[in-house]
């Protein structure tokens, strides 16, 4: 059998890094993100995250190939902004989000099985 | 961050029901994105214990080793303890052989048949060296008698016939459900959006009675009915609404286009989850917050990614400044 190890599909395989930048070499303030061992579950929540950002003018990603572990994230923002900031910003405002729906949904477990 | 501005959303959460293996819950003031990220987590992510190896001492039944194998693996085991358990790979204790006690659960199993009734071997005959890891106990709570053992019998793994035996020793492993579905703590996890449902009044009393009734028998979901004394039309149940645009159809047949307005709410999602019992439901979703934080914390760019860009920016700088 010449199939891949599963885990491929998950581990970031020794001296890659998770993730690399590039700066788009026609347009500033634009730059592409490549991100290892990542799918649409990051992909998709860093784009609309992205898209709440009012210096963001651009942000998609793709996921290039199913057999190839990666994604790249596009972002292009105004002058007020860069890629890598807004990049950073979403990732800090996801972050915030989990933690307040994970105390929400505490908080709801704990009224949940006092009321019932 | 500079000048504190966050886009982050607050989103709000409603439990409907919470048993053990089973949570329906709202999630409101948020997109598709989280939601859908959630759902992916919790069946492919979150990870549970399940056995990966199995060493067979004897086996006459009338089923090959890698068949029993196979079915071993795919007994769901009481997991709380895979969040803090390591991963074989990343265990330093055992160095790649996944067997010691930090990153596995070794179970043994011995059983014959000694008798003309035929055997059933379950999950119970697998003996656990770790209490916290056993086979999981399905007792259905609806039962009158929940301690009846006829009922209880575990999951049925092969059977044997008088002389036939069954001998082996299993190594039980975290893993998560992208690697092999017998990981996946989840038996389901749905979402749905949560329907806004409009009649416009003025048009529904234009129907005759005959009319109101074909009109909500069009529906193949109990989402409308009749008054029986007032013979108005009201929404009784808009989550029974599958999106299937039945009525609507129904309502331009019948010469009365608008006759309902039927909208998805972009930011509402109600939320179905089972477990198979490895963990709780409600843990199952808290530790897929959990494992998404940990992911997002994980696509943070490296201070060298960071430092070689500003090397970047000051040579472009110097390029075009002259
Ligand atoms: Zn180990």
């Amino acid at each position: 059998m010449n199939a891949p190890d599963r885990y491929e599909r998950f581990v970031v395989p020794e001296g890659t890094k998770k993730v690399s930048y590039e700066r788009d070499t026609k347009i500033i303030n634009a730059a592409s993100f490549t991100i290892e061992r990542e799918d649409h579950t990051i992909g998709n929540i860093l784009r609309m995250q992205l898209h709440r950002d009012p210096n963001v003018l651009f942000a998609g990603y793709k996921l290039p190939h199913p057999l190839q572990y990666k994604i790249i994230v596009r972002i292009h923002t105004t002058s007020q902004s860069s890629p890598m900031q807004a990049y950073n910003q979403s990732i800090n405002d996801l972050d915030r989000e989990l933690d307040h729906l994970k105390n929400a949904f505490e908080a709801e477990m704990a009224k949940f099985s006092r009321d019932y | 961050m500079e000048g504190g501005v966050s886009y982050a959303r607050m989103p709000r959460v409603k439990i409907r029901d919470l048993k053990d293996d089973y949570a329906k819950f709202e999630l409101r003031d948020t997109d598709a994105s989280i939601a859908n990220a959630l759902r992916r987590v919790m069946i492919a992510e979150v990870p549970t214990i399940a056995i990966d190896l199995v060493e067979i001492e004897t086996n006459s039944s009338v089923l090959n080793d890698e068949f029993i194998a196979h079915r071993l693996g795919l007994i769901p085991l009481t997991s709380q303890r895979a969040m803090s358990m390591r991963f074989s790979r990343d265990c330093d204790a055992c160095d790649g052989d996944g067997q010691c006690e930090y990153c596995s659960v070794e179970f043994h199993l011995l059983v014959k048949c000694m008798t003309d009734q035929t055997l059933d071997v379950t999950s119970k005959d697998l003996i656990s060296s770790d209490h916290t890891v056993t086979p999981v106990d399905f007792v259905d709570s609806s039962l009158a008698e929940p301690s009846d053992t006829s009922t209880n019998r575990g999951i049925i793994i092969v059977k044997l016939r008088r002389g036939q035996e069954l001998k082996l020793r299993a190594i039980a492993r975290k893993g998560i459900g992208k690697d092999h579905a017998k990981w996946s703590p989840a038996a389901t996890v749905t979402f749905m959006y949560e329907p806004e449902i409009h009649i416009n009044e003025d048009l529904m009393e234009s129907l005759t009675l005959e009319e109101k009734k074909e009109w909500v028998e069009s529906s193949p979901t109990h989402v409308f009915d009749i008054d029986p004394v007032t013979q108005q039309v009201s929404v009784v149940e808009p989550e029974a609404y599958t999106y299937d645009d039945e009525v609507l159809k129904k309502a331009e047949a019948m010469g009365k286009p608008g006759l309902v307005e039927i909208n998805a709410k972009q930011d509402s999602f109600i939320f179905t989850v089972e477990s198979t019992g490895a963990i709780k439901a409600s843990q199952l979703v808290l530790n897929a917050i959990e494992i998404l934080k940990t992911k997002l914390d994980a696509v943070r760019l490296s201070e060298d990614t960071v430092e070689a860009d500003d090397q970047f920016g000051e040579l472009g700088a110097h390029l075009r400044g002259g």
